[in-house]
């Protein structure tokens, strides 16, 4: 009985990527039957092909550099457009002449296509920034947005009950705004960071800093290395996953300090 | 004693209290008893300084001076049963919050939150931040609401032995009869019968 309920457990967890993987096989293999020359190596590997390229890519010592370098710059940017986000938001909720001023630029931000992002800071900044400012620009007007409706919708006998028992404004921002804000802030974060994740990576490929995994990804597609191309965008795609477990955790981590306040 | 003088309050065109005047007392349990919606919750509002009346004065009581219990419980969802009441100690004195547990009822719970309480657990907990807050007065709208007779009646004449001076709103005659005074109340605008 328990051994019937963890194979079909695993079989859930297994068979959905194993169907992907199978449908990347095929079309690989009608490729191959098709198109005439190289048609593996220049549209679409095989799988087996695309994971020897990343063991191959993963002995090379540059390889960690370059996802370092790639993982520090989008991660400032979206830590400096978090806390950006998190002190506008206050202030525009405060003060109507503060909410008159930034609501526009951030809306502005919020609807500027990132190409067109990109190509002016490449004009206006170092290339090894852009990536960085592109995933701050991101995550600002997703975090903004999210904690002033959170802020606008905070108990407000709550609010009564703090005046009335005179607590202090560190109390109240302790006992009520912060846990009320988590679940914004938290829904905030995690939609913004595949976005800012992305959009840096764009950046990268656009502005070609070195070392980066965007200017890996524009080099492969240069050179037509398509298994490499292909094991860049797996590894993208895996940080992003593993990134956003990680902040999960991180916050669900950080809910009991603000609970044991 | 705290004077009220001339108190008018009203929300949009219904005047609740009109030229309303009183004196209470800064000692023993004073009930206010009368239908609902005659004004008794806005008269402690104002006591509270959470409603600020249109014209008129509260002499002999500052709102810092009093502590209030709302209708509504307003527990922090996220605070256990003993940070409720810690939370509104100057520190976090867990004897001073346990003796308030003892008063309230509420002993064995300290570890629970407020959504695994009943209805009349929830009440009392409000009731003990309520006094563990302190103050010259304290302003109970409904303070049992919720809660079994025999123990509002148990926890109602601890108070009296605590001798906190107390101005509450009661509908329920147990509670009415434990109190020192009671103050017979028809509106709206609030009227002393």
């Amino acid at each position: 009985m328990e051994w019937s309920k963890r194979l079909k457990q695993l079989i859930s967890v297994l068979l959905p990527p194993a169907i992907w993987l199978g449908a990347w096989q095929l079309g690989a293999y009608l490729v191959e039957l098709h198109v005439e020359g190289r048609g593996n190596e220049l549209l679409l590997p095989y799988p087996a092909t695309v994971l020897a390229a990343l063991l191959t890519l993963a002995g090379e010592p540059a390889f960690w550099g370059t996802i370092f370098a790639t993982l520090g710059r989008i991660l400032a940017g979206m830590a400096v457009g978090t806390l950006l986000g998190s002190l506008l938001a206050p202030l525009t909720c405060r003060w109507s002449w503060a909410d008159r001023l930034l609501s526009p630029a951030i809306r502005v931000i919020r609807a500027t296509p990132v190409a067109s992002f990109i190509l002016l800071l490449l004009l206006w900044t170092h290339r090894g920034t852009v990536p960085a400012i592109i995933a701050g620009l991101m995550v600002l007007p997703v975090v903004w947005e999210n904690l002033c409706r959170g802020l606008g919708e905070t108990d407000g006998q709550l609010l009564e009950l703090a005046r009335a028992y005179r607590f202090s404004r560190g109390k109240t921002l302790r006992l009520i705004y912060l846990p009320s804000l988590r679940p914004y802030f938290l829904s905030a974060i995690t939609t913004s960071m595949g976005l800012a994740w992305k959009s840096g990576v764009a950046a990268e490929v656009l502005c070609l800093p070195r070392p980066g995994m965007g200017t890996e990804i524009y080099n492969s597609k240069l050179y037509l290395e398509i298994p490499d191309l292909f094991a860049w965008t797996a590894v993208v795609v895996a940080l992003s996953l593993m990134l956003e477990r990680l902040l999960r955790w991180a916050l669900h981590r950080a809910k009991g300090g603000v609970d044991r306040g | 004693m705290v004077e009220l003088q001339e108190i008018c309050v009203g929300f949009g065109d219904k005047q609740v209290l009109d030229h309303f005047s009183l004196s209470l007392p800064l000692e023993g349990i004073t009930a206010l008893q009368g239908p609902s919606g005659c004004g008794k919750t806005t008269l402690l509002r104002v006591l509270s300084g959470l409603e600020r009346p249109r014209s008129g004065r509260v002499l002999g009581l500052s709102p810092q001076e009093t502590a209030v219990l709302f209708q509504e419980n307003r527990l922090l969802p996220w605070r256990t049963v003993r940070q409720q009441i810690t939370d509104v100690l100057p520190r976090s004195r867990h004897e001073e919050a346990q003796r308030w547990l003892e008063v309230v009822e509420l002993t064995g719970e300290e570890d629970a939150h407020p959504s695994t309480l009943s209805g009349g657990m929830a009440r009392r907990l409000a009731l003990g931040r309520c006094l563990a807050l302190g103050g010259r007065l304290y302003l109970l709208d409904e303070p049992f609401a919720g809660v079994d007779p025999e123990r509002a009646a148990r926890i109602m004449g601890r108070l009296k032995e605590l001798a906190l001076p107390i101005l509450l709103v009661s509908h329920e005659p147990a509670i009415l009869a434990l109190a020192d005074r009671v103050l017979l109340l028809n509106g709206p605008p609030l009227t002393l019968i």
